[in-house]
This record gives C-alpha cells, sequence and structure tokens, in this order.
C-alpha cells in the first residue's frame, strides 16, 4: 500500500470560501489540497449561481434596453431579435473563463485539486473516491443547495431550480417563480425581459424578507411597474405537470379557498439549505445546529479538533463574499495570525435593473432593538446623473444613530446600487457618521452624490430636494 | 433705483453658489443670489449634465450600431439604429430644464431671493444689477464671488462659425461629418468619443506628447486604445495655427514642423478653462490674484474682508464638486461654525470611453514627496463582474484599480482607476483616503461578489503582495 499524501490543509468544496481559503493558506506557507467533484472549480457561484445569472442579466437588459429605451433620446432601433441558444453560449464562455482562472491560481499557487467528493473518515483523514490523504486541519466548505417544495419534483425542464433557470431552451410564455427573494427576482426579471410573462408567488405578505421594509415596499412598486405580477401571502400546494405546462394548486397563506394557475414553466426559488451530505460528519461527530448547519466557533472551529468550517454550510447570510471572507480569515488563524471577519457590514445585491443593495441594519431591526436612529433618503430623480442615464428610480436611504450618528445600515434602490453601496461599507468600515459621507467629496456628476445628499438628509438639511 | 440689503450676496448660481445660498438659507443666513443666466451655472446648463446625456444617447447608439453591425456575443440581433439626434438634444434639454428649475425651486424653499441680471461691484459692499426691471442696488454684509470660468479662446482662432466651443457642441443637431478637436484634456475627449461615436469622423490635435496629459501614461492607455478602435485620429506635439483661408480646414504644425491641412466641418477648442474675472467690476475691489486666478485662503476669503470668493473662480482643479464643497464650507463659517478646507482627496471623473477616475496622489505625486511607496494593481480582465459586463479587452486594456500607499505604513495615498463605470467606484476611494485607511484596512473590509468594487480590495492585498484572484 502506497503512503497516503500529507496535506497541512484539505479543503472540501471548491466554491468561493473553499478556494479562497486555500489560496491564502498557500500563500501562507501551507501544503494544500481542495476537494471538489463538480467538474469544474468556483463551486455554486461561477457554475450555476452568481456569475451565469449575471452573465444571463447583463445579456437581457441590454435586450430590453434596446426594445423600451432607446427612442426616447433619439436613438431608433427596429425590432431586435433574440437568439437564446447564443446569449445562453456567451452565458458559457463566461463561466468557463472564470472557471479556468481558478484553476490557473491553484496551479500558481501549488494547490492540489483532488477531484471526487470528498468524505471525512476520522479526525485528520479525508478519504476522495477511495482514496485517503491526511490532513492536519480540515475545512468543510461544502456550501448550500436549494431548497425543495413539498408536492413540486424538479425535473430541471418543467419545474426547476435556479440551475434550470439558467439553462431554458425557450423563453417561456408564462414563468411563475415561486418564492420573491433575490435569486426568484433576479431568474424572472430576466425571462420577463426576454419576453416571458412572469407571476412571482411569495408565502409571506412582502418581497425579499430581511430587506429594508420601505425600500422592498417601491422595489415592488418598480418591479411591478416593469410588467410582473405579484401574488403574496399565497401557499403553492401542488403542481401538476402535463405536456402543454404546468398547472401549480395554490391557496390563501393563512387558508382558504385554493385556485390553480397555469404556466409552462415554474422556477422553485425558496431558499437554500446547507450541503453536508454524504461528507461522514455525523460518523466523526461533527455536530450541527438544529437547522442542519455545522456548529463553529468565532475562530470557525467545529466542536471536532483539526475539522473547520465556513461560508454557506455555517450560519449567516448565505453569499459568495462573506465565504470568501471566511476563507481568507480562517487560513490567516490556522497560520496563527489574527483572522477576522466583521459581520456588520457584509453588503448584499440584487442584480435586478434597478439594483438594489444594503448593508448593516434595517429600520424595522433597529425598530426592534429598540435602538434611536434617523433616517435620511434622497431619490434618484434628483440626481442629475441618473438623469442623465435616463434612470431615475428609486432612492438612497441612510439609518444613523440618533445620538452619535454613526451609520447603522444603509439601503440603496437604484442604477448601481451594488456599486454606490461600497462606499458606505468603507465608513461602516471605521465607525464613520452620516456627516463623514456628507463632508467627503463625492464626484460630481456622479450617482455617489444620491449617497452623500441622504447622508445630508440625516441631519435635515439635503442640498438638491 | 431699487434697493436691497441683506447679510448674504452670493454672485453667480452655478453648483458653487447656489449650494452657498442654499446652506445659507438653511442655516438662516438672509441671502439673496445673483444670476445673469438660468440658475445651474455651467454646469447645469452646458457642462457636466448635458455633456453627461450626449455621452450617455453617444453610447448607446454606439452599442447599438456594433451589435447591428457584428452581432453581440449576448445573441442579440438588431437592425441598424437611426440617430435622430435633434430628438437626443431636446431630451437633453428637457432635464437641463427640469434640473434649473429645481435648483430655482431649491433656492426659493430655502428662503434665498434670486435675483435676475448682470451683476457689477460698486465697492466690496455693494453691487448693482442690471435687470428686466432696471437697476437693483444690493448692499450685504458679505458676499461671495462664484462667477465661474469660461472656455479659453485661441488667438488664431477665435470662436464663432465653424470654430465652437463645448457649449456649441452640446446643441449640435446634427453630428458633424468631419470633426477637429484641438486639446486633448477630458472635456475635448469626451466630446469627441461622444461624436465619433456618433458618426462623426474625429481628428484630435494635442500640443502635448500624449492624451490626457494631467495623468499617467499607464492610467490612460486604455483610453488611448479605444480612441483608435472608434477610429479617431490623434495628433500629438501638434499645434493648431489657424482656419485655412477658404474655412474648410484646420491647418496645424506637426511635430516635424510642417503644415498638414485637416478638412473639417467643425472645429472644436477645448485647450482649456479660464476663470471669469471681467465683466463684473473686479477692478473696483482690487482683490489678490494668484496668477489669473482670485487669491483665497482656507477658509475662501479673499484679500478684502467680508468679500470670499469660491470655484473655478479661486484655481484648480475646477471642478463643480470643488466648487460645491467651498459653498457649503462658506456658509457655514459665516453662520459662525467652525470650519476650515481640510480634504485630502478631491476626486477627478473623466467620462471618456473607458471612464478615468484619480483620487489622491498619483504614484509619480507619492515618490516626490521624498517617501517610499508600495502599488497595487488589479485587472478589470480578472473580476467576474467586468466579465459578465463584457469586459473583453485582455490585460489591462480592460482597465484597473490602482492603489497608491506609503510603504512604511501602508496607509492609502491616492487610488487611480481606469475602466468602464468607474467613475461610480470613486466614492469608495474617497472615502478610505478621508478615513485614513491603511492598505490592510480595505483589504479587510468585505467587497460583495460579483462587483467591480472587488478591484479595490484585491488591488490593496496586491501591494501587500498577497493578491488572490491574480
Amino acid at each position: 500500500m502506497s503512503e497516503q499524501k500529507a496535506y497541512d490543509l484539505v479543503v472540501i468544496g471548491g466554491g468561493p470560501g473553499g478556494y479562497v481559503c486555500a489560496i491564502r493558506a498557500a500563500q501562507l506557507g501551507m501544503k494544500v489540497a481542495c476537494v471538489e467533484k463538480r467538474g469544474t472549480l468556483g463551486g455554486t457561484c461561477l457554475n450555476i449561481g452568481c456569475i451565469p445569472s449575471k452573465a444571463l442579466l447583463q445579456a437581457s437588459e441590454k435586450f430590453e434596453e434596446a426594445n423600451h429605451s432607446l427612442a426616447k433620446f433619439g436613438v431608433k432601433l427596429g425590432k431586435v431579435s433574440l437568439d437564446l441558444p447564443t446569449m445562453l453560449e456567451h452565458k458559457d464562455s463566461v463561466v468557463d473563463s472564470n472557471v479556468k482562472g481558478i484553476e490557473f491560481l491553484f496551479k500558481k499557487n501549488k494547490i492540489d485539486w483532488l477531484k471526487g467528493a470528498g468524505r471525512i473518515t476520522a479526525p485528520g483523514t479525508v478519504e476522495v473516491d477511495g482514496e485517503s490523504v491526511s490532513a492536519k486541519n480540515i475545512v468543510i466548505a461544502t456550501g448550500s443547495t436549494h431548497v425543495d417544495l413539498p408536492g413540486l419534483d424538479v425535473d430541471e425542464e418543467r419545474i426547476v431550480s435556479s440551475t434550470g433557470a439558467l439553462t431554458l431552451e425557450k423563453v417561456p410564455k408564462h414563468l411563475v417563480v415561486i418564492g420573491g427573494g433575490y435569486i426568484g427576482l433576479e431568474m424572472g426579471s430576466v425571462w420577463q425581459r426576454l419576453g416571458a410573462k412572469v407571476t412571482v408567488v411569495e408565502f409571506l405578505d412582502r418581497i425579499v424578507p430581511g430587506m429594508d421594509g420601505e425600500i422592498a415596499k417601491t422595489f415592488q412598486r418598480v418591479l411591478k411597474k416593469q410588467g410582473m405580477t405579484f401574488k403574496l401571502a399565497t401557499k403553492v400546494t401542488g403542481a401538476k405537470t402535463k405536456r402543454s405546462g404546468v398547472t401549480l394548486t395554490m391557496e390563501p397563506a393563512k387558508g382558504g379557498e385554493a385556485e390553480n394557475l397555469d404556466c409552462d414553466v415554474v422556477l422553485v426559488a425558496v431558499g437554500r439549505k446547507p450541503y453536508v451530505e454524504g461528507l461522514g460528519l455525523e460518523e466523526v461527530g461533527v455536530e450541527l445546529d438544529e437547522r442542519g448547519r455545522v456548529k463553529v466557533d468565532g475562530s470557525y472551529r467545529t466542536n471536532v479538533e483539526g475539522i473547520h468550517a465556513i461560508g454557506d454550510v455555517i450560519p449567516g447570510p448565505m453569499l459568495a463574499h462573506k465565504a470568501e471572507e471566511e476563507g481568507a480569515a480562517l487560513a490567516e488563524i490556522l497560520a496563527g495570525q489574527p483572522g477576522h471577519v466583521n459581520y456588520d457590514t457584509v453588503p448584499g445585491i440584487v442584480y435586478t435593473w434597478p439594483e438594489v443593495a444594503s448593508v448593516g441594519k434595517t429600520e424595522e431591526e433597529l425598530k426592534e432593538a429598540g435602538v434611536e436612529y434617523r433616517v435620511g433618503k434622497f431619490p434618484f430623480t434628483a440626481n442629475g446623473r441618473a438623469r442623465a442615464m435616463n434612470s431615475t428610480d428609486g432612492m438612497v436611504k441612510i439609518l444613523a444613530d440618533k445620538a452619535t450618528d454613526r451609520i447603522l445600515g444603509a439601503h440603496i434602490l437604484g442604477p448601481e446600487a451594488g456599486t454606490l453601496i461600497h462606499e458606505v461599507v468603507v465608513a461602516m468600515e471605521f465607525g464613520g457618521s452620516a456627516e463623514d459621507l456628507a463632508r467627503s467629496f463625492h464626484g460630481h456628476p456622479t450617482l455617489n452624490e444620491a449617497v452623500k445628499e441622504a447622508a445630508l438628509a440625516v441631519h435635515g438639511r439635503p442640498l438638491h430636494i | 433705483m431699487k434697493e436691497l440689503s441683506c447679510q448674504l450676496l452670493v454672485i453667480g448660481a452655478g453648483p458653487g453658489g447656489y449650494v452657498c445660498a442654499i446652506r445659507a438659507g438653511q442655516l438662516g443666513l438672509d441671502t439673496v443670489v445673483v444670476e445673469a443666466a438660468r440658475p445651474g451655472g455651467v454646469c447645469l446648463t452646458v457642462g457636466c449634465i448635458p455633456s453627461k446625456a450626449l455621452i450617455h444617447v453617444a453610447e448607446e447608439y454606439a452599442k447599438a450600431a456594433a451589435a447591428a453591425a457584428s452581432g453581440t456575443p449576448f445573441g442579440l440581433h438588431a437592425p441598424p439604429p437611426e440617430l435622430d439626434l435633434a430628438q437626443a438634444v431636446s431630451w437633453k434639454e428637457g432635464i437641463v430644464e427640469r434640473l434649473t428649475l429645481g435648483v430655482a425651486q431649491l433656492l426659493k424653499r430655502a428662503g434665498v431671493k434670486s435675483v435676475a441680471g448682470w451683476a457689477r461691484f460698486r465697492d466690496g459692499k455693494t453691487v448693482e444689477v442690471e435687470t428686466a426691471t432696471g437697476p437693483q442696488v444690493i448692499r450685504a454684509e458679505n458676499v461671495v464671488i462664484a462667477t465661474g470660468s469660461t472656455p479659453v479662446e485661441l488667438p488664431a482662432l477665435p470662436f464663432g462659425g465653424k470654430v465652437i466651443s463645448s457649449s456649441e457642441a452640446l446643441k449640435l443637431t446634427r453630428p458633424p461629418e468631419r470633426l477637429v478637436v484641438v486639446g486633448a484634456g477630458y472635456i475635448g475627449l469626451e466630446l469627441g468619443t461622444a461624436f465619433a461615436k456618433l458618426g462623426s469622423r474625429v481628428t484630435v490635435v494635442e500640443a502635448e506628447d500624449r492624451i490626457l496629459p494631467q495623468w499617467d501614461r499607464e492610467l490612460t492607455r486604455p483610453v488611448a486604445k479605444r480612441l483608435e478602435t472608434l477610429g479617431v485620429e490623434i495628433i500629438l506635439r501638434a499645434k493648431a495655427r489657424r482656419l485655412s483661408s477658404d474655412a474648410t480646414a484646420l491647418v496645424v504644425e506637426t511635430a516635424e514642423g510642417e503644415e498638414r491641412r485637416l478638412p473639417a466641418d467643425q472645429v472644436l477648442v477645448t485647450v482649456g478653462r479660464r476663470p471669469l474675472v471681467e465683466g463684473w467690476g473686479l477692478e473696483e475691489l482690487d482683490l489678490d490674484r494668484d496668477g489669473p486666478f482670485l487669491r483665497i485662503d482656507g477658509q475662501c476669503r479673499t484679500s478684502m474682508r467680508g468679500v470670499y470668493a469660491i470655484g473655478d473662480v479661486t484655481g484648480e482643479p475646477m471642478l463643480a464638486h470643488r466648487a460645491m464643497a467651498q459653498g457649503h464650507m462658506v456658509a457655514e463659517i459665516l453662520a459662525d461654525k467652525p470650519r476650515a478646507w481640510d480634504t485630502r482627496a478631491i476626486p477627478a471623473v473623466c467620462f471618456t470611453d473607458p471612464e478615468v477616475v484619480c483620487v489622491g496622489l498619483s504614484p509619480e505625486e507619492a515618490r516626490a514627496t521624498g517617501r517610499e511607496i508600495r502599488l497595487g494593481q488589479f485587472p478589470f480582465s480578472a473580476n467576474g463582474r467586468a466579465m459578465t459586463l463584457g469586459a473583453d479587452a485582455g490585460g489591462s486594456d480592460a482597465g484597473f484599480v490602482r492603489v497608491v500607499a506609503r510603504a512604511d505604513n501602508h496607509l492609502v495615498l491616492g487610488v487611480q482607476a481606469v475602466g468602464p463605470g468607474v467613475s461610480e467606484l470613486s466614492a469608495a476611494f474617497i472615502l478610505a483616503i478621508e478615513m485614513g485607511a491603511r492598505l490592510e484596512d480595505i483589504a479587510g473590509t468585505i467587497h460583495a461578489h460579483p462587483t467591480q468594487s472587488e478591484a479595490f480590495p484585491e488591488a490593496a492585498l496586491k501591494a501587500l503582495g498577497q493578491g488572490l484572484h491574480v
């Protein structure tokens, strides 16, 4: 029997958390392997998540723009036609170059990619497709997978998960999205722009739970204006697949009369759950919490010595950048450095048009915590650049502590919101106040100026409204 | 003659003047603002805002035309677009109209009295305004001069006829067939690029040895590349001499000292702007000067007590956001708030294709301080979001973010970026510098994925020798 390979660190999962952890650890001098069973690195994010969905969002936005918004300022275009296979190929090529990039980074950093499914057979030992390697430290970075809805069997053709929604062979006439969270709204936006009628069915009485209520309400109004239909406080109870499509049965969330809804394709986007199957966690005794997430302490240690976990498998927002930060921090901790993640400043973005971005606390959270705060708001209608871009839906909203003026949260609905939020993230990292934002330079004419104005509005003195 | 007295008189309702007046009004000062044209100044009426509208139209038109010609990688097929520039101009005018009306309303709501007309100083406390209803005298405890700037005219190429400034360029209702731009600074290139996209054949003449000469070559290379792709001819180290006698061409002197005729339907002269210091009675005040500008101190005071100056009339950089910040500060000083000019980062944003942003010190400026520095540069070609946006150019031609820091303590001194949409990344750069960030602070701040903003912490990591994605 040949001697088993020995590593300082074996990371199970090559997604954003796992690959960043592996790279950072290799930089710090560790001998590192990363186990990934998918044929490519990059995880959900690069293969079937953030990156391909953004490629489709971008392309479909161009289609929408070409057909609807150019004439207003004198650019006249005949009918723009869509070649869906090419659009999907473009998406695949973006994914391809991204995942190849990670492969290259692994080579550059001398990280071994162990292809196959990883299983922890004992503390310090990982088995990959029958072959064991030893590891001083093991990181579980296996991510998450979509949640199924009872009564709806995902076949990725008629009833699809977010993965299948990236590869529909033709534009559905009517797409029903179950779940009004960011994945459902992003993919719903894509197919709506390409010509589908889109109905969003959500169990709660609002969309994007967790988002600031006022922003969510305005967001829903904007999407409605774009043609999206919403059925809130509604529960889907079953689906019948026929050759021509799917008939969904649903009823009011509180109970009541059932109704049917016909459509061609159903997207089930009701959430994601940690992916822990087949890892051998039970056998080695790694504890999970009541929601099936791996329990960790502040240094990402599980209850078993030498086994750690990061990303979607542990509590916290299931976001690629949260996983990446945890990956880098854990690598540093394992190298004896003080790695650290500030969970108060994790931004979140919805890539619809306009985009929605937020960081920190919502108004609802502050109210519940009994924190006294001030609100500053500024609409994009009063911003020169937004006008010049013909994109004035939305606003910037900043929440600051009433006594100290420290920024507690920021919520932006508007053009490039995902970019604009980062100045607030930087300010919050420094414990900045609304006045710090208000008194810093903002280039003119930029959308950034709306953030400054909202900060001024916190003190009741915006200049341009 | 009508007489009016107030605590604060602001002369000029451009970005500096109107912000000063609004803030003063908010603070309860009895304020009057005088403006001969529409409120909003150059910026709102013939500068930043209308140019960005035109740039937006040109960009959309060019994308549609490119899609029609060679298809898109996205699988969209479109017939060739038609351009109705007159409609675009009227759309743009609609925006200007709404924004200037907006400013007028804001002034009113802040309790500021607006007087329409041309102001002229009698002395440091008194101004006479020619209004439509006759002369009006305004006496003020304090005066703020915010008269702005005007395009520099070349003696050999006076404005008029075929020779136009940026103001006229924004009103053209048809793209000129052949446009020659004199001066490859940001105004010339922004407009030159827009017209090239709208179908004009554009030639740019520049006296220096590169475009956007105020910035380093590396930073501006993606812009030069793009101009080349758009078919814009750049003639460097050349001087504009005169219009040909039949007025069909611009005659330039090339680097080799030869004369060359550049056929032109319009000649756009963008060789800079100069402070507007004449026509409003500066000679009555005899204020100290700083070259062509009015000399001011750290609180925007001129050499005469009670007379302040802000904006383009006070010097470089002549940028709307500098004027606004000065106006804001002066209003607060006049309301007895402890304020002084204390900014570490005034952004410069250039809306070319791709956009360019400079905040704080450039590598060269940082080296000139005598300190050792560290640089970190991250290309957008390694950024997932930039790829989904179609950053197809290889290497640094897709643009990058560059961080300049002190080698000893990693304090961030400057950030520069070039790439699509980088104008909107600028605020985060500024905040970082204003907050005294070090490279580790930027690297340790969570930036959302997938965004172009991720290039900022990556550049910081690179400077630390810890680049993750490159």
